[in-house]
């Protein structure tokens, strides 16, 4: 079993925060639309992806951080000039990253079970 | 009059036969499933399944298949002219094996359809074709690092430490031209411009990366299976990978694709490999490589040397002999000499004999001692970093060929193969720089090896046709983009040359100049549709631009004429 740090964030500010705290930590980030009361977020391609993402954690690095970060509700993700588009560069929602890499997986990428564990088990 | 019988004997002699009433039988379903296991195409198979329908003569066909084969029922299952039996005796060869005998013929089972050894430009575009294809494909790409430590990810040459590096790096010493230049045209910023190379490097890297990062999703994406090992042949049908940790497997393939490309050779001098680097090593160098000597006259040498330069750094170019061989002579002395008026010093005609360290560092300080070609004359110097470039071997040599049989010639290296890319061993195949006697280019290797349009040297083509026979036109241009800056005032160059027996033909198209690479690809296409210097001229020219030149061309070479041009 391995021994990582899984860290809740909402928001970008959080987001930031996070990673401050943990310069020098190995980072996987996960962004996901906002979920409701029930948990089920607004961004579909989101729920179906989580379980997948969920599933393949076994094999983060030993001594990891797992950061999920909530992103907002849809009209702020639709906003083009949000901070996660402009600063991040992110393009889409889910997106599963590894931090300061170009190691990136979007939307349909996050359903496939093989390529987040290659992310995670990457050298 | 063919009877019943002999068409029986008739449909036996094809592969498979199945007789059965109009109901698709369990043994037909069963045949399909086993005969796809074995990668025969399902139209082939049905080709040969005929389905004889006994509907209309059915008792009449069972009568005489009782007589022929003691078995009155249907379904009869013959395979490759076999009488296997019914539904019951089918079913049982298929659990005993003996249905995949019949069916696999010779053909044995092996791991994948295609190994591919080398992930670099061909052998990447080629396992994914084959993945679209449908076939089972292994990639295979390991790079075995450089005597100083350097090592990178998937992707090959190109993408590492090839084109792509150096086209970004020489974009960094263009924007430094251009931040000069900019002044001129009245950009007012007081500070003085420096560059700082770990920033490039980083920046340049990190681009790396995420390509490195594409291919590793695109292939599994198309389902090829990419292994980090170093493969090598143990039998003609079989290899060993071994990993970075040393751990060997071994897998076995119907067939191979042998894309394991080149490195840079060393001069085998003493302290070449200990204190020297290679373009391998100048686009990971973690620290400015200073003052540098480029040992060689190849394009490796000759762009690295040029972009070092702009960047600002103090250069020196060591060439045996000529520049660029097996280039337009004419333009490779031109390009020489466009960089030495732009401050690349060039020590030519000499071989460097040792390189030893003065004193360790990052970088640290080497001394190059060399002779003349011609004379008894000794040049030493003192650099940051030697960059050797010259020249690049095929890896040919530890991959195990011999046991697969493969015929490599041993004076480079290379293999030998036909128009279709096939070894002398006819599973066995390969594309790229490896190749004998073809273009060490990308986009070759992605076409696997088909020549694109090509330009012809003007002494070839002296060869070729004869020097009456050719009309070359030339002439000089200034950038409009340099005219303000006042910058190279008719110094770059274009040069065509002419079949004069076949209507002008454009054979051969030579430019020196900015951003040559866009130039010229919209004339190779032109040449490849059998562009005449006639057409040239009716070509309006698309204004103001350095390629409208080609469609105004009026001086030959033949003529002497004055080729100096005033400007727009």
């Amino acid at each position: 079993m391995a021994q990582y740090e899984e860290v809740e964030v909402h928001g970008y500010e959080e987001f930031c925060k996070a990673v401050s705290e943990r310069k020098g930590k190995d980072i996987f980030a996960y962004f996901s639309g906002d979920k409701d009361e029930q948990g089920r977020s607004w961004c579909p391609d989101c729920v179906k992806a989580e379980p997948v993402v969920r599933g393949e954690m076994e094999h983060l690095p030993e001594g990891s951080v797992f950061i999920y970060c909530q992103v907002g509700d849809r009209p702020y993700w639709k906003d083009p000039n949000n901070e996660f588009k402009k600063t991040l560069k992110l393009t889409g929602v889910p997106t599963l990253l590894h931090y300061g890499t170009p190691q990136t997986l979007v939307e349909e990428r996050c359903f496939k079970a093989d390529l987040v564990r290659m992310m995670f088990t990457e050298d | 009059m063919v009877t019943l019988r002999m068409r029986i004997q008739m449909l036996v002699q094809k592969w498979y036969q199945v007789f059965e009433s109009s109901k698709i039988p369990q043994s037909f379903t069963l045949l399909y499933d086993v005969s796809l296991r074995f990668s025969k195409p399902f139209m082939a198979v049905s080709h040969y399944i005929c389905l004889a329908s006994v509907l209309e003569n059915g008792s009449n066909y069972q009568d005489l298949l009782m007589e022929m084969t003691g078995q009155k029922t249907v379904p009869n299952v013959f395979i490759n002219k076999t009488h296997v039996g019914g539904c019951d005796k089918t079913m049982q060869a298929h659990k005993d094996g003996l249905l995949q005998q019949l069916l696999g013929g010779e053909s044995e089972v092996y791991d994948y359809d295609l190994i591919v050894i080398g992930g670099g430009s061909g052998g990447l575009a080629c396992s994914k074709a084959a993945a679209n294809l449908g076939k089972k494909v292994m990639v295979l790409d390991y790079v075995v690092p450089t005597p100083k430590g350097t090592s990178w990810g998937l992707g090959g040459t190109c993408v590492n430490v090839g084109c792509i590096p150096k086209k970004l790096m020489h974009q960094t010493a263009l924007l430094g031209t251009a931040m000069e230049d900019a002044r001129k045209f009245g950009w007012e910023f007081s500070e003085q411009v420096t560059h700082n190379w770990e920033t490039m490097k980083t920046a340049v890297n990190n681009y790396i990366g995420s390509l490195n990062w594409g291919y590793r999703v695109s292939l599994r994406d198309k389902n090829v299976n990419y292994v980090n090992a170093y493969a090598e042949f143990v039998e003609p049908h079989k290899i060993k990978a071994t990993n970075k940790r040393g751990k060997e497997t071994f897998y076995t393939a119907a067939k191979f694709v042998l894309a394991t490309g080149e490195r840079p050779r060393y001069l085998g001098i003493p302290g070449d490999k200990e204190y020297c680097i290679t373009s391998d090593d100048l686009f990971y160098l973690s620290y400015c490589p200073g003052k540098t000597l480029v040992v060689g006259a190849s394009y490796v040498a000759l762009e690295c040397g040029g972009f070092l330069a702009g960047l600002g750094l103090d250069v020196t170019v060591m060439v045996r002999s000529i520049l660029l061989r097996g280039f337009d002579q004419d333009m490779a002395n031109r390009a020489g000499d466009y960089m030495e008026t732009h401050g690349v010093k060039f020590l030519k005609k000499f071989v460097p004999v040792k390189v030893e360290e003065l004193e360790a560092g990052t970088p640290g300080r080497l001394k190059v001692t060399a002779k003349s070609t011609e004379t008894d004359e000794v040049f030493e110097g003192e650099y940051n970093t030697v960059l050797i470039a010259v020249g690049r071997d095929a890896c040919t040599g530890n991959i195990g060929l011999d046991k697969a049989g493969v015929k490599v010639n041993p004076k480079n290296g290379k293999i030998p193969v036909n128009d279709e890319e096939q070894t002398n061993i006819p599973h066995i195949y390969a594309i790229g720089d490896i190749l004998e006697g073809k273009w060490e280019l990308t986009p070759v290797a992605i076409q696997a090896g088909k020549l694109l349009a090509h330009s012809i040297s003007l002494k070839r083509a002296v060869e070729l046709y004869g020097q009456e026979n050719l009309e070359v036109f030339h002439s000089l241009f200034w950038p409009l983009e340099y005219t303000v800056p006042n910058r190279d005032n008719n110094r770059c160059y274009a040069k065509i040359i002419c079949n004069k027996l076949d209507n002008d033909r454009v054979i051969g198209f030579h430019y020196l100049g900015p951003n040559a690479g866009e130039v010229t690809q919209g004339f190779g296409t032109a040449m490849k549709c059998g562009v005449t210097k006639e057409q040239l001229d009716n070509t309006i020219g698309i204004h103001p631009t350095c390629a409208e030149i080609f469609t105004t061309m009026e001086v030959t070479k033949r003529s002497g004429g004055d080729i100096n041009q005033a400007g727009c």
